[in-house]
C-alpha cells in the first residue's frame, strides 16, 4: 500500500478535501467530561474534531446500519395498498475512525452483503462510504484500560477495509491508501512522498503501542475450541448468565451486532411506515413468540447464545470474520462484568478445571 | 463447511437473487375466501395481485414458508400447507397473537402483503424410493400437509405413504375433506386418533404414539423418512417412540418454529446454535435439532 506523509497541521484538510467531494464528513469530538462521540462535521465545529481521544461508545455503526431505519412506506387508498421503499444513499465520510471499528464495519459487510441474500439498505450506506482510519497510537489517550484489538487481531493499525488511513509519527502524519478512491487524494499538495525513515518510525511506534496495551486480554483461541466442541458446562453458562442484568448494553454498543426486530408504525391516517431497529437478544423477549411459547427463556441460555453466536468457529469460518472485533466496548459498559474478555476468561479457567482434559493418571 | 450441511437436510443452495432485489419488500396479494378449519383456526386462500409473482411463488418447495404482512400490525411468518402442485395458495393459520388476528379479521377482496418462499423444505426428491411416515399432532399437520400432497401427486416415486395424525378431540382434526380423501386413497394408510373422544367418534383414542401399536399397522422402519410436526410434548413422545421402533435419528425430519422477523438470515431471532432456522431450516433431521440444542 503507497504512503505518504502530511504535515500534523495538515490532517484537519482532509477533512475539508472530503468535504468539498460532497460528502458528509464523520468525525469523533469530546463532549465535556471523558464523552466523545462522532458528529457531522460542519463549518461551526470543523476546529473541535479531535483525533487522540477515547473511542466512543456509540460506535460508528449507526452510520450503515442506523439504530432505527424506515424500510417501507405504506398508504392505504380505498382498499388499495401502495407499498414505497424508502432508499437512501448517503455519501459521507468517517474520519478518525478506529481500527477496531474498521474491522467492524467489515463484519458488518460479510454478513449484510454475504451469502443468498443482499440487504440493500445495508448496501445503500455502505456503497458510497469512505473510511479514514485512525490508527491508535498514543497509549493515554486512544487505548482504554478495555480494549483489546491486539488479541482479536483488528489494530492497533488496521491492514485492510480503509480507504485512508492516518498515523501519527510525532511532528508529521503517515497516510496509507487502502483504496483507489484513497489513493486518488494523494494528487493534493498537502501529501508529500514517504522515505524509508518514515517506514521504520511507524514500525517502531506500533512496536511500543503493541506493548502498551493495558490489563485486558482475551484468549480468544482456547475459548473458540471449547465453543465450538460444545465443552463448556451449564454450569459455567449459568454462573455468566447470573451476572447478566438483561439490560442488552453489550449489543447496543458491539459495534458487529447485526441483530434487528421489525415494528409498523402509524404515521398518518392512512399511512403507516415500517421501520427496522436494533434488538439485543440479551432481552427476555428476543425469542418469544406469539402465544407466549418463549424457546430461551432462561438468561444463561441468551448469554449462552450471544457468545456462542460470537465465538463458534463455524460462524467466523460462515462470515471469514470474526463477530468480535476486541474494541472493549461491553466490558466497559457491562455493570456485571461478563463483557467478552470476562466471558473468555471465565470459560477458559472453568474448562480448566474439567477432569476430563487431564490425561494424566498414576 | 455447513456442519449441518453432511446429514441428509441440507441448507438449500438458494438461487442469488438479482441484485436490485428488495429481500425485506413484501408483494400485494388479494384474500378470495376463508375457512374455519377448528376453533381458532382458518384458511385463509389468496393470490398475489401480479400474476407475475404469483407464477414465481408457486415455485415453492413443501416446508417452506412466507412472511404475511398486516400493514400498521406488522409481519409473522407461516408455513405453507399448500403443495406446489396444487392450484390455489393459502395459509392456514391459528389466531394466537396480534398479527393473526388481524389476519384472521381480513374479508374476501381485502389486501395484505406477502413475501417468499424462504427457507430449505423438505429434500422431497431424495426421497424418491422411500417409505414415507407422516406423523402429525393437532395444528402440526399445516406444515406437513404439503409434503403429503406433494407426495400423492408424486405416488410413483415413493414406497409405502402412512399418515398418523392425532388431535384433542374430534373436533379438532386437521382438513378433515383432505383426510377423509386420504383415507379412501388406495396405496395410502391414514390413522387418526383423538385424546378425549365424542359420541359420534368411533375411532381410535389415544396420544398419536399408540397408533403405532394398533392392530393392523405395521410401521415400516428400513427404507424410511418418518415427518413429525407437533406441540414440543407430541414431539418428544413421538421421537421416543420412532427411535424405539428402531428409526435412525437422521430419517426423522421435522420443521422448527421460531418467529423469524426477516426469513432471510438477517435479523438473528430465529439463530439457534449453528443455524438460522430461516435459511439452514426449517427442515431439520432430529439428529441436526439435538444438535441446535435447544427447544423444539
Amino acid at each position: 500500500m503507497k504512503a505518504r506523509i502530511l504535515d500534523r497541521a495538515d490532517a484537519l484538510k482532509i477533512v475539508d478535501l472530503l468535504r468539498q467531494q460532497g460528502y458528509e464528513v464523520i468525525a469523533p469530538f469530546r463532549g465535556r467530561g471523558r464523552d466523545t462521540f462522532f458528529e457531522t462535521v460542519t463549518d461551526q465545529n470543523r476546529d473541535q474534531v479531535q483525533l487522540h481521544l477515547p473511542n466512543p461508545y456509540y460506535p460508528p455503526k449507526r452510520y450503515v446500519f442506523p439504530h432505527i431505519e424506515r424500510l417501507l412506506t405504506v398508504k392505504r387508498d380505498n382498499g388499495d395498498i401502495r407499498i414505497q421503499p424508502s432508499y437512501e444513499e448517503p455519501k459521507r465520510a468517517i474520519f478518525g475512525i478506529r481500527s477496531c471499528d474498521v474491522a467492524g464495519i467489515y463484519h458488518l459487510d460479510r454478513f449484510y452483503l454475504g451469502r443468498d441474500f443482499k440487504d440493500i439498505y445495508y448496501e445503500n450506506h455502505r456503497k458510497n462510504l469512505f473510511l479514514v482510519n485512525f490508527v491508535c497510537s498514543d497509549p493515554a489517550n486512544d487505548i482504554g484500560d478495555e480494549c483489546f484489538c491486539v488479541c482479536a487481531d483488528t489494530g492497533p493499525a488496521a491492514r485492510d477495509h480503509f480507504d485512508l488511513q492516518l498515523m501519527d509519527l510525532g511532528d508529521e502524519f503517515m497516510a496509507v491508501a487502502g483504496t483507489r478512491a484513497g489513493e486518488a487524494l494523494f494528487t493534493n499538495p498537502i501529501f508529500k512522498k514517504a522515505t524509508e525513515a518514515h517506514v521504520a518510525k511507524r514500525h517502531a511506534i506500533l512496536d511500543q503501542v503493541r506493548k502498551a496495551f493495558k490489563t485486558t486480554t482475551s484468549w480468544f483461541s482456547a475459548t473458540v475450541r471449547y465453543v465450538s466442541q460444545g465443552e463448556i458446562l451449564d454450569k459455567t453458562w449459568e454462573e455468566i448468565g447470573n451476572r447478566c442484568l438483561e439490560c442488552g448494553g453489550c449489543t447496543y454498543v458491539c459495534p458487529a451486532c447485526t441483530c434487528f426486530t421489525v415494528s409498523d408504525r402509524q404515521v398518518g391516517p392512512n399511512e403507516i411506515e415500517r421501520v427496522r431497529m436494533w434488538d439485543s437478544c440479551g432481552l427476555g423477549g428476543f425469542t418469544r413468540m406469539a402465544g407466549g411459547f418463549n424457546p430461551r427463556r432462561a438468561v444463561h441460555d441468551r448469554r449462552n447464545r450471544r457468545f456462542f453466536r460470537k465465538l463458534a468457529h463455524y460462524f467466523i469460518q460462515r462470515e471469514l470474520s470474526m463477530a468480535c472485533v476486541g474494541c472493549g466496548r461491553c466490558a466497559a459498559v457491562c455493570h456485571g462484568d461478563i463483557g467478552m474478555p470476562s466471558v473468555v476468561e471465565m470459560i477458559r479457567r472453568a474448562t480448566a478445571e474439567v477432569e476430563k482434559r487431564e490425561s494424566v493418571s498414576h | 463447511m455447513n456442519p449441518l450441511a453432511t446429514e441428509s437436510v441440507r441448507p438449500r443452495e438458494t438461487a442469488r437473487r438479482e441484485q436490485a432485489e428488495n429481500i425485506y419488500l413484501p408483494r400485494i396479494a388479494v384474500l378470495d375466501r376463508v375457512v374455519q378449519e377448528i376453533q381458532d383456526v382458518k384458511t385463509f386462500y389468496w393470490h398475489f395481485d401480479d400474476p407475475g409473482e404469483q407464477r414465481a411463488f408457486k415455485r415453492f418447495l413443501p416446508g417452506q414458508f412466507a412472511e404475511v404482512s398486516l400493514f400498521g400490525v406488522g409481519e409473522f411468518p407461516t408455513s405453507l400447507p399448500p403443495s406446489p402442485t396444487e392450484e390455489e395458495t393459502f395459509f392456514t393459520v391459528r389466531h394466537v397473537g396480534s398479527c393473526t388476528s388481524a389476519l384472521h379479521q381480513l374479508r374476501p377482496g381485502d389486501k395484505f402483503a406477502v413475501r417468499g418462499p424462504y427457507g430449505n423444505g423438505f429434500p422431497m426428491e431424495d426421497y424418491h424410493g422411500k417409505n414415507l411416515v407422516f406423523v402429525a399432532g393437532g395444528i402440526g399437520l399445516i406444515p406437513l400437509r404439503s409434503a403429503i400432497v406433494y407426495a400423492l401427486a408424486n405416488r410413483k416415486q415413493y414406497e409405502r405413504i402412512q399418515i398418523f395424525h392425532g388431535a384433542k378431540t374430534p373436533k379438532e382434526l386437521m382438513y378433515v375433506p383432505n383426510l377423509r380423501e386420504w383415507e379412501q386413497t388406495p396405496g395410502v394408510e391414514c390413522h387418526l386418533t383423538v385424546d378425549r373422544s365424542a359420541d359420534s367418534w368411533s375411532g381410535n383414542v389415544g396420544v398419536v404414539g399408540s397408533l403405532f401399536k394398533k392392530p393392523g399397522v405395521q410401521v415400516p422402519v428400513e427404507n424410511t423418512v418418518a415427518f413429525v410436526c407437533g406441540p414440543p410434548i407430541m414431539f418428544r413422545f413421538v421421537i421416543k417412540d420412532l427411535l424405539g421402533m428402531g428409526f435412525q435419528e437422521r430419517n426423522i425430519v421435522s420443521t422448527l418454529e421460531r418467529y423469524m422477523k426477516c426469513g432471510v438470515g438477517k435479523c438473528g431471532h430465529c439463530c439457534i446454535g449453528v443455524a438460522y432456522v430461516c435459511v439452514d431450516g426449517p427442515v431439520f433431521t432430529y439428529e441436526q435439532i439435538k444438535k441446535l440444542g435447544e427447544d423444539i
